[in-house]
């Protein structure tokens, strides 16, 4: 963790744009959304590459496929649900079914539209888009990684979604570290309790851990950049080293990360696991940091849980 | 086009009537209703409008032909195979496991099927992005649509509706196969839509109503495409469900059909009573 703060928004409509310069098969399409997308350079520079169609998700979900069909790359980015309970059937079938070569970005993921209330939350898409035959989920974890991230979606071939945050986040890593589709990353070594994290509570789960150590409790920390197909050798390293396997994600307790986690475990090394994230309710709104403290994502609440964890 | 270029493809779509017939044989249950209702309209596109290369299904210049309303596959598949893009023995799998012509059409087990339609309401979005993918290449090709009347309450329609309309689509060319029946009965009691013309044509659309089982009238339609330079088109087809098969003309319990007693029987037979007789015909135009 290091440096200054950085929209994730912002550093994704850059990484897109920045590679969408030398690839004339990129465009972009915007439910109204594009300009908080990070866009609005590339949509001046590209004004024929660039496709506003006002607020319809749906639609706009079937016209990516269709343009798809002639070897475009679409890249379509807006609120997180809207992009993947609105338009879902269009994404399993044209999307899915279809094989199409479309990116979707779900922004302001997570509770990050914190004050906004529930309708604008999105806190089940890992687990209904894991569930979609072929698509690719990824919840890059820092700037660094939406870069990475980024590329590694455009070079795919083949539906993507990815979630990305809003509030500023920091860099993970020292330079850049090449980001590859179903491979997690070994953050810190430990041998009592791993903790798994994606998306934005890897920094936090970080701090935790280097508090937990502090306590004398040795954390293993994964960062889990991709949801599905998860990295199921990680996950087995973890759990025949440490034993115990904590899973932590700013997303519904079931059907995302843990749920993963948790099936790899039980067919092939069952390990006691804490499926650590926000139960099953439409989330109470209020300022960001104070949700993540409420459903114990920030660092102490994750250590509070891990320590729990570990007496049990 | 003259009477006997007419003829003739009265003659085939006549055959591909059979074709529908066989996959019913072979499965004993299949969407007739629609699949018959739209199946002149999608002969005239295989056999005498649309830009393809069956042999090259997926040559880059080519028109495009979805079926939305997926439903009435039968016609594709009876269409696709008349015209060459796969043997006709592939029609005696219908509703057999693991065939490459499924109940829905699927893009990756069958040539020249160009999405994975079925589920209402997406066939128009996809075919958009085509049109505006393609127009944006600088390609002149062409995107054809049949959907159903009845698929017009989807809502996801009339978000292509605007897009098209929006962005002067006029590559773009749908058919609403209007045969006034769906699984629970006559569509406008059901969700009234009409006049469907009038309702497009205030998107933005150029319009026009024709007689969708006059093969006269398709091809006199598909002549004079784009119907206005600028605007997609929309060609409201009244036509009547079941066409060709008497006994199940106009009537909605044959949307979906699990012939009873004789019924296929009787169907095959007047369906090659009409080849002989167009083959007939076609011999006299010619002279």
């Amino acid at each position: 963790m290091k440096g200054e703060m950085k929209d994730p928004r912002k550093a994704f409509g850059k990484a897109v744009s920045d590679i969408a310069e030398n690839d004339e098969r990129i465009y972009v399409l915007s439910a109204d959304s594009g300009g908080s997308s990070g866009f609005k350079e590339f949509a001046a520079a590209h004004p024929d590459r660039y496709f506003e169609f006002g607020i319809m998700e749906q639609g706009v979900t079937g016209i990516a496929s269709g343009m798809a069909t002639t070897g475009k790359i679409p890249v379509f980015c807006a609120i997180a649900p809207f992009v993947t309970c609105r338009n879902y059937e269009m994404f399993r079938n044209d999307l899915g079914y279809m094989r199409q070569n479309v990116k979707i970005v779900g922004r302001n993921g997570g509770f990050t539209y914190s004050d906004l209330g529930a309708t604008h939350h999105s806190l089940e898409d890992y687990a209904i888009m894991r569930m979609i035959p072929g698509v690719v989920v990824l919840a890059p974890q820092s700037p660094d990684e939406i870069r990475g991230a980024a590329k590694a979606m455009l070079e795919h071939e083949g539906p993507v979604y990815m979630r990305i945050g809003n509030p500023p986040i920091p860099e993970l890593y020292d330079g850049e570290r090449e980001f590859v589709i179903g491979k997690g990353q070994l953050l810190r070594d430990g041998t009592d309790l791993t903790i798994i994290s994606t998306g934005s509570t890897t920094v936090e789960t970080l701090k935790a851990a280097e508090t937990l150590a502090e306590k004398g409790v040795s954390v293993m920390v994964i960062g889990m950049p991709t949801v599905c197909p998860i990295d199921e050798e990680l996950v087995l390293m973890a759990a025949k080293k440490t034993g115990r396997i904590m899973t932590v994600e700013e997303h519904y307790v079931h059907g995302g990360l843990g749920t993963l986690v948790a099936e790899v475990c039980a067919e092939n090394n069952p390990v006691p696991i804490k499926m650590h994230g926000v139960p099953k309710e439409y989330a109470t709104s209020g300022p960001y940091d104070e949700l993540l403290h409420y459903y114990k994502l920030d660092a102490e609440g994750i250590e509070e849980t891990a320590l729990a964890f570990l007496k049990k | 086009m003259t009477r006997q270029g007419i003829k003739e493809l009265e003659l085939t779509a006549a055959k591909c009537r059979r074709n529908v017939l066989r996959m019913v044989e072979a499965s004993h249950h299949g969407h007739l209703g629609g699949a018959m209702s739209c199946l002149d309209i999608v002969t005239a596109l295989y056999f005498y409008q649309m830009k393809i290369r069956p042999e090259d299904p997926k040559w880059a210049d080519r028109d495009r032909f979805l079926l939305s309303a997926g439903h009435k596959c039968m016609v594709q598949y009876a269409v696709l195979a008349e015209r060459g893009y796969f043997d006709k023995s592939v029609l005696d799998t219908y509703g057999a496991l693991k065939t490459k012509i499924p109940g829905h059409p699927d893009m990756h087990k069958l040539p020249g099927v160009e999405a994975n339609t079925g589920a209402l309401g997406h066939g128009l979005s996809i075919a958009s992005g085509m049109a505006l993918a393609l127009r944006a290449e600088g390609k002149d090709s062409k995107v054809y649509v049949v959907m159903g009347d009845g698929e017009l309450a989807e809502g996801s329609n009339w978000e292509a509706a605007a897009v098209a309309a929006h962005y002067g689509l006029d590559n773009l060319v749908v058919f609403v196969d209007f045969n006034g029946l769906q699984i629970s009965g006559k569509v406008q009691d059901i969700m009234d839509f009409t006049p469907i013309s009038e309702h497009f044509a205030a998107f933005g659309w150029a319009v026009r109503d024709i007689d969708g089982n006059n093969m006269e009238d398709v091809v006199a339609t598909l002549d004079s495409l784009p119907l206005e330079k600028g605007k997609p088109n929309l060609i409201v087809a009244h036509t009547v469900k079941s066409k060709g098969i008497s006994f199940a003309e106009n009537k909605a319990a044959y949307h979906y059909w699990t012939p009873k007693a004789d019924e296929l029987t009787q169907a095959i037979n007047e369906v090659e009573a009409s080849i002989a007789t167009l083959e007939k015909e076609v011999k006299e135009a010619a002279e």
